[in-house]
């Protein structure tokens, strides 16, 4: 874990070192020909990264209803369309609840369940290679596993039929009421794991000594879990609830395209599938960069509030 | 471990946790070798034979041969691009002193901040602008765009632990710019090509938004990502070949991952740090 503890202040050590008289002529000639080195790669981030992001807030203020129609300036008429359609409310109900559950759920259990790992428990190093297994799986093989697992007659409903608890069985994809938990239980179902070994792996980088001072003060482990090691990690925390926040906020699409479509009615659509459906599948242009404007906002908000809250605070 | 009874709750919710993704890992190797009727029947048995006509179904109906291929080759492709582009950019931010080389670096950090997936329709008309769209040459040429930020700000902190000694030595003996960063650079700084080739692999690999978008649907160009899930729909509700299907492109990185684990982890720590 050296890697770790070198990484998040690393930036900022070498800096603007003092340069040595005797070196600093040749310092500078080398200087002026290696800067051209970034040149390709900052291109290439230019072109594929912040110029397709500059382009949704110029499509957002176009009316565009399909790739082969004439295209006409729109002003803020797609932001009041957008803001009167009874499915963008219902998709910003989707992803605020997605959010308010899967956020703090996610992050809370991968702590304590990181902190456990990182005790190094009976069998942790099993513990720690099977937690790590959702995080390897890319997002349609995961789909696929839910999907076997809770279509009608999937795993789940087997599972219940066997212990007599066959009344409630569901069609859980397809049912406006468990539609949208079922997503929900998806990210929870990959992500707790996969979060708690990011948490035991810097939690194992943190001096033993604090642990075994505080237990000298008869801190018990809840104590020791909560008010011991978390201020030492507070920031890293941080930084995991930002990535886990951008996932869900952002990568929510995938999971809906393959496994719900958005449906029953919109009792599943997010944000980030209403873009992807506007465009690809309703082919409504501006409409569809409107909410990714909005989503990027939402997102840039999220950051800083996160950012805010995780503030190291000593 | 310090004591025990107080522990009991949380060894019972750690291990209740894994039973949860066991499971279902479980339920989908072993449905691989059964049909339809035996998984609805015996969920959780073992298989009675261990027969692949179910992998060989899977493979014909979704095309997974080809699809297996064109992920590898976009794969591989995008890997070396990464790394051509990233080892440059690095090197010139680590011996850079002063502001510039700082706010070259700054531009890549914030990168972070940009999802992926905010831009895929902007991505797409760019796509069809430079007439790319249904090629795997898009997906070659954007995923390490996508991939420059985590690989240049790794790679930078790997090559600014580089005493400055070494390339003056170098510089002694004649060696050009270049040759600084084919011959000293690159190789010290193994361990961080190996982080970022690790978790692009992984990127790469399971990317499915894009290549679905750009690349299409076209058996012959898909990636292995686009086409597992064809299989949903093609079979309706065959799961056997379904799961044979899946567990198809999890082997890959299943290999890797049980071979490198140790490095794998350190990687996407890593990888999660830069902010």
């Amino acid at each position: 874990m050296t890697m770790l503890s070198s990484a998040p202040g690393g930036a900022s050590v070498r800096g603007p070192a003092a340069p040595q008289p005797s070196t600093a002529t040749t310092t500078k000639r080398r200087t002026q020909g290696g800067v051209v080195l970034a040149v390709p790669a900052l291109v290439w981030y230019l072109v594929f990264m912040v110029g397709p992001l500059v382009a949704i807030f110029v499509i957002a203020a176009l009316h565009w209803p399909g790739m082969l129609q004439p295209v006409t300036f729109a002003g803020t008429g797609n932001v009041s369309a957008v803001l009167g359609d009874p499915v963008f409310l219902d998709a910003v109900r989707n992803t605020a609840v997605q959010l308010a559950v899967a956020l703090p759920l996610m992050i809370v259990g991968a702590y304590m369940l990181g902190y456990y790992v990182a005790q190094k428990p009976p069998g942790h190093r099993v513990l720690r290679y099977l937690l790590f297994v959702p995080g390897l799986i890319s997002t349609p093989a995961k789909a696929m596993v839910f999907y076997a697992v809770l279509s009608p007659d999937g795993l789940l409903n087997g599972a219940l039929d066997k212990v007599g608890l066959g009344s409630m069985t569901d069609a859980w994809l397809a049912s406006p009421s468990t539609a949208l938990a079922s997503l929900i239980v998806l990210d929870l179902w990959s992500g707790v794991g996969f979060t708690a070994v990011l948490f035991a792996a810097r939690l194992g980088s943190v001096p033993d000594e604090i642990g075994e001072a505080a237990q000298l003060d008869g801190a018990g482990h809840w104590r020791a879990m909560w008010r011991i090691h978390f201020p030492v990690i507070r920031d890293f925390v941080g930084v995991v609830t930002m990535l886990q926040f951008l996932w869900t906020l952002f990568g929510s699409a995938q999971n809906v395209l393959l496994l719900t479509q958005g449906g029953p009615g919109s009792s599943s659509t997010t944000l980030s599938f209403l873009v992807y459906q506007k465009a690809f599948i309703a082919a409504d242009l501006g409409y569809s960069q409107t909410v990714g404007v909005v989503l990027f906002l939402v997102g840039l908000a999220g950051l800083l509030t996160i950012r805010r809250v995780f503030r190291q605070n000593y | 471990m310090k004591s025990g009874r107080s522990w009991l709750p949380a060894h019972v919710f750690a291990w209740l946790y894994v039973a949860l993704l066991v499971v279902p890992l479980y339920y989908l190797l072993v449905s691989a070798f059964k049909t339809n009727d035996q998984i609805f029947g015996s969920p959780f048995s073992l298989p009675t034979s261990l027969s692949p006509t179910n992998f060989t179904e899977s493979f014909s109906s979704a095309h997974l041969g080809p699809a297996v291929l064109n992920s590898l080759l976009v794969t591989a492709l995008a890997l070396a691009l990464t790394l051509a582009l990233a080892l440059p950019a690095a090197f010139a931010i680590a011996r850079t002193e002063g502001r510039l080389g700082a706010l070259v670096e700054r531009v890549f950090s914030l990168g972070f901040l940009v999802p992926t997936f905010a831009a895929l329709f902007p991505t797409f008309l760019l796509a069809a602008a430079t007439g790319l769209f249904h090629t795997r040459a898009f997906m070659v040429l954007f995923l390490p765009a996508t991939a420059m930020p985590l690989s240049v700000v790794i790679l930078v902190q790997f090559m600014r632990t580089i005493p400055r000694e070494m390339e003056e030595a170098a510089r002694m003996d004649g060696a050009s710019t270049f040759a600084v960063l084919r011959h000293v650079y690159t190789p010290m700084c193994m361990p961080g090509i190996a982080t970022i080739l690790l978790l692009n692999f992984l990127t790469f690999w399971n990317e499915y938004l894009y290549s679905l978008v750009i690349i299409g649907p076209d058996p012959d160009l898909r990636t292995v990502q686009v086409a597992l899930p064809t299989l949903k729909s093609l079979t309706g509700t065959d799961y056997g070949i379904l799961t044979a299907g899946t567990v198809l492109t999890l082997v890959p990185v299943w290999v890797v991952y049980t071979v490198l684990q140790k490095r794998m982890q350190q990687a996407l720590v890593s990888g999660a740090v830069k902010m």
